[in-house]
């Protein structure tokens, strides 16, 4: 079944699948890092379709323009995935922001992430080398995040 | 060599001013970024040292404009350092930062604008585009040939209470000017100038060897390439030659460019480390290191060494890609013989039984990302370790 990028149902699923990914459980084994926040900024033809489709609708409020997805994520185990405001992102260790349009590439595979750090596509606030050591767990997030059958709501 | 996939993005905002004595030029350069009230950033051995006399050349062309003078920068600069110099230049209300020296003193200035942007202390701050404004305009000078520090987008500050290398990367904090000035440069001893002039050639070569090398990138570090093959033994030869000074000042400005658009790969991740652990000096690690990164790397960028060989005078003509690479190599090994580098780790102090742990640490090091064959497995890294021993 397809889910609606950013969904509840999607982040579910996001979890689900990084829980069952065991390339993910063995390089994220020694992850104790802490929390880890996606942003994802929205500019206003996005915000508009975001606001006019009946499942996303819910998961933004009125005036703002960017979402994350928190990550919980401990010794290959992601504890916990859930939707919060761009200011509750802040509190996570590591927070990894973004233009949607970067963020999809990324799911598509076009956008390895470290690497679209540093090429200044995706902005990160933490410590960059906790976060190249562990380049291998980024991929299989991402290789987990592929795994669900992505709807979008710009297609 | 490249193909439809081909996607970059090229950065390079800084004015550069060159010049025998451009460093006169420093109040002009001032006053056309607004600066009123300058911070002179600058370590404490090139402040009183009698035979280099650039500090106060600079502090004379400020004028009524410098409002202070922040000098006590050390290599390998820290928080501590780089919060210091934030809260004077506070003090003074800086709205202008000169920096006269090295990659340590060039960071720092870097440091102590984020602080001055964002307030807090700057272990606060460390990442990747986290400022979303310009920071206080900041000028280069540098006094070496070799960092390009005062082209790039990052500060590398080491936080020496919990032992670790903070990394901020903004292009925010690429300085708005860098006067090459080679007066600047002649009272560099033969052993700085080898070891960061090798620095410059390795930036060349990693920014040539990278994942996310591209055409701009790669003319420049060939173009610096043929200034250092040619210069770097003039510079070290005769440290008064200032044509030959100002030559290594312009090759290390356009290694820089290019590594900070294309990055650098596993022989500053090596470096790095064997630094950190072994206090080995920056550029004399990276030269001891490069020739057996590139056989490591080689067959995944025979075009492109290629290309080194030639950019270094040798006729490579009737050779194959491989053939040609390999005499790249060995054109890097009898530049590094003739300046007198140490050639390998066993020279520099460093002990065979910290090579694991070299190794390791170099595979959490940002440089890694990008270089031409990934590594992700310290194995890797420990194979090149071995051979460079």
């Amino acid at each position: 079944m397809a889910y609606t990028f950013l969904s509840e149902e999607w982040i579910a699923a996001f979890k689900e699948k990084i829980n069952s990914n065991p390339n993910y459980r063995e390089s994220g084994s020694k992850w104790e890092h802490g929390t880890i926040a996606l942003v994802m900024q929205f500019d206003q033809d996005i915000l508009s379709k975001i606001k006019s489709d009946p499942v996303l609708s819910k998961q933004i409020k009125e005036g703002e323009t960017a979402v994350g997805i928190w990550l919980d994520l401990y010794h290959g185990e992601c504890r916990e995935a859930k939707k919060v405001s761009v200011e509750e992102a802040q509190n996570a260790k590591f927070v990894i922001t973004g233009e949607y349009a970067r963020w999809k590439m990324v799911l598509k595979k076009e956008l390895e992430p470290v690497k679209g750090m540093m090429q200044g596509k995706l902005k990160l606030k933490g410590d960059m080398p906790t976060i190249v050591r562990f380049v291998k767990a980024a991929q299989d997030l991402v290789d987990s995040a592929t795994m669900i059958e992505t709807k979008f709501v710009d297609e | 060599m490249y193909n439809a996939d081909l996607n970059f993005i090229f950065r390079n905002p800084t004015k550069i001013v060159f010049g025998m004595g451009a460093a006169s030029e420093v109040g002009q350069e001032a006053e056309a970024l607004n600066g009123r009230k300058v911070l002179l950033v600058t370590d404490r051995f090139l402040e009183r040292s009698p035979t280099f006399g650039g500090v106060e050349k600079v502090k004379k062309a400020l004028g009524n404009k410098l409002a202070g003078v922040f000098s006590e920068v050390e290599p390998d600069t820290g928080t501590h350092i780089v919060n210091k110099g934030a809260d004077y230049a506070r003090s003074i209300g800086a709205d202008c930062i000169v920096t006269v020296g090295g990659g340590s003193s060039i960071d720092t200035s870097k440091g102590i604008a984020i602080v001055l942007s964002l307030g807090g202390k700057i272990e606060d701050h460390p990442g990747i585009n986290f400022l979303s404004a310009p920071v206080i305009p900041h000028i280069a000078i540098p006094t070496t040939a070799g960092t390009g520090s005062e082209v790039t987008y990052a500060a590398v500050i080491k936080d020496h209470e919990k032992h670790r290398k903070l990394i901020f990367a903004d292009n925010y904090i690429i300085p708005n000017v860098a006067i090459l000035d080679p007066l600047m440069t002649v009272s560099m001893p033969a052993s700085v100038t080898g070891a960061t002039g090798m620095d410059a050639m390795s930036h060349c070569i990693e920014a040539l060897h990278s994942q996310q090398a591209e055409p701009i990138a790669d003319s420049l570090a060939l173009g610096a390439i043929r200034l250092i093959a040619e210069f770097l033994p003039k510079a070290i030869e005769n440290g008064n030659d200032v044509i030959a000074r100002g030559q290594m000042l312009i090759a290390a400005n356009m290694a820089g460019v290019a590594f900070g658009n294309a990055q650098v790969g596993v022989v500053h991740a090596l470096a790095h480390s064997v630094g950190g652990r072994f206090g080995v000096p920056h550029g004399v690690a990276n030269s001891i290191l490069l020739p057996y990164c590139m056989e490591y790397n080689l067959d995944a960028v025979v075009d492109k060494y290629r290309l080194v060989a030639q950019a270094m005078g040798i006729n490579v003509s009737g050779l194959s890609d491989e053939a040609a690479a390999r005499e790249a190599v060995e054109a890097i090994r009898a530049l590094t013989r003739r300046i007198n580098m140490p050639q390998r780790l066993r020279d520099v102090g460093v002990k065979e039984e910290g090579l694991k742990q070299i190794a390791e640490d170099a595979i959490s090091d940002a440089s890694i990302v990008y270089n031409a064959k990934s590594i992700l497995d310290p194995e890797e890294t420990l194979k090149i370790l071995k051979q460079a021993y």
